[in-house]
């Protein structure tokens, strides 16, 4: 029900701006399908694809907000907010473009990580999906940093299109996920990850703080071998990236 | 995350009686359940056998972790589990299981009872409930009384067994497995085969 409703808001949109019109239902199918494989995710806790597949829709999210970021930037007069006579006051606020916050999005998801990492000690599929999101808020605090991300039309991110080739896919982004911190920088294609990395701005600091502070309250309580092992190599890894 | 079965089991001197099991076996193809259900119970009492009074251990078996508590008055209690369930919440509901057991089963009923003869209907509702373990036991993060340090675990049945036991040998001489179910035995590797052929996905 709820969700038919968010569609037809969707709808609402004049025809002329079909992009966003789509965008707009994509974004809804994305974030809809965000909080209802949440479950699923928390009772299949050793699953990759489940948190592969929660990363997949928090890039896809990402991804729409730099395309529509550039629309924007193209179209200054479509970024007036539609004018729809709105039947009551629900839909007067709806008109507006939905907008999600990415950063909330991330923090949230850091929150459903650390809550599992803590009731569930010992999957290795928890600590990879914690380095993933991890990832994706480094990209976004380079590219959108915290005041950017409501897309007022004023603030033109400077992001573009091409800036979507920065959201790794595959192999690259395994590698930069490696489980045991690399030290052998001779392999060609971390070597190039690490570039790549060192280009962007340097991982929000506070963040890096209460990841440390969260490893350490792991170390210190937990009985699980494999969940000390994990940490470690978590611990390991934040350092290659702040290097 | 998945419990398949919780029972209580008595250890007595000279062999375990099971008490009282309740089994969550729906996850397994339908021909093969009852024989699942009947290595669970022999796998169960199995392991209360092997295992000294005043001790808790985990069993892993390929995909399964089998939790005991056998307590210092022979009650013991053994929830068969997947390996992604929480052993802390196993060892939770075991001893919840137990002391409520207690309470309301006669000790002078348990060298001799068996699931007939035994009244203690709550198991099942237990072990439903405990399939999500966070709705059933909102992770008190320090359990002051359990020390995880001190839980046995073992990474196969086997490694239960005396010196030249074999596993077979003891599922043929077995009271508990029908015919039927120790022919499957032989021909399978028994809990690999009967849980993959219903499963889309493996685990990793």
């Amino acid at each position: 029900m709820a969700e038919q409703r968010r569609i037809d808001r969707c709808h609402m949109y004049p025809a002329a701006s079909k992009p966003r019109l789509y965008h707009c239902m994509e974004r809804e199918i994305l974030l809809d399908e965000l909080s209802s494989t949440k479950h699923w995710a928390s009772m299949h806790v050793s699953d990759h694809s489940g948190f592969h597949y929660r990363q997949f829709l928090l890039k896809s999210l990402i991804s729409q907000t730099v395309i529509d970021s550039s629309v924007m930037e193209q179209n200054p007069l479509r970024s007036e907010p539609a004018l729809v006579l709105p039947k009551d006051e629900e839909a007067a606020v709806s008109t507006e473009e939905p907008r999600i916050n990415l950063h909330h999005l991330l923090e949230e998801e850091v929150e459903f990580s650390t809550d599992l990492i803590d009731s569930y000690p010992g999957h290795e599929t928890l600590w990879c999906h914690r380095r993933h999101i991890f990832y994706l808020q480094h990209h976004l605090n380079g590219r959108f940093p915290h005041s950017m991300t409501q897309l007022s039309p004023a603030d033109s991110p400077g992001g573009t299109l091409s800036d979507l080739h920065l959201i790794p896919a595959g192999s690259q982004l395994s590698q930069a996920m490696e489980v045991d911190g690399l030290n052998d920088s001779s392999k060609q294609g971390y070597s190039q990850e690490t570039k790549r990395l060192k280009r962007t701005p340097a991982p929000d600091s506070l963040g890096l703080e209460m990841e440390h502070r969260f490893i350490d309250q792991i170390l210190s309580t937990c009985r699980n071998v494999e969940q000390a092992r994990f940490a470690s190599a978590y611990r390991k890894w934040l350092v290659t990236l702040s290097q | 995350m998945k419990l398949y079965s919780l029972s209580v089991l008595y250890k007595g001197e000279a062999k375990v009686v099971l008490l009282k099991a309740a089994y969550d076996v729906s996850s397994f193809s339908f021909f093969q359940r009852s024989s699942v259900q009947e290595f669970m119970t022999f796998t169960s009492q199995l392991i209360v056998e092997r295992s000294s009074k005043g001790t808790r251990a985990s069993v892993k078996e390929q995909d399964y972790l089998c939790h005991v508590y056998v307590r210092n008055d022979s009650l013991a209690g053994v929830v068969i589990a997947d390996n992604e369930y929480p052993s802390r919440v196993a060892f939770t509901l075991l001893e919840k299981v137990l002391d409520e057991f207690s309470k309301q089963v006669d000790r002078i009923d348990w060298p001799v009872g068996s699931p007939a003869t035994i009244h203690y209907p709550a198991l099942d509702g237990h072990l439903s409930r405990y399939q999500n373990p966070r709705e059933a036991d909102p992770m008190t993060k320090v359990q002051a009384e359990l020390d995880e340090t001190k839980i046995i675990l073992h990474n196969t049945m086997e490694s239960l067994l005396e010196r030249g036991e074999k596993l077979d040998d003891l599922v043929s001489k077995s009271e508990v497995l029908g015919t039927q179910s120790k022919a499957f035995y032989k021909t399978v590797s028994f809990f690999s085969k009967a849980r993959k052929q219903n499963s889309c996905c493996a685990i990793m």
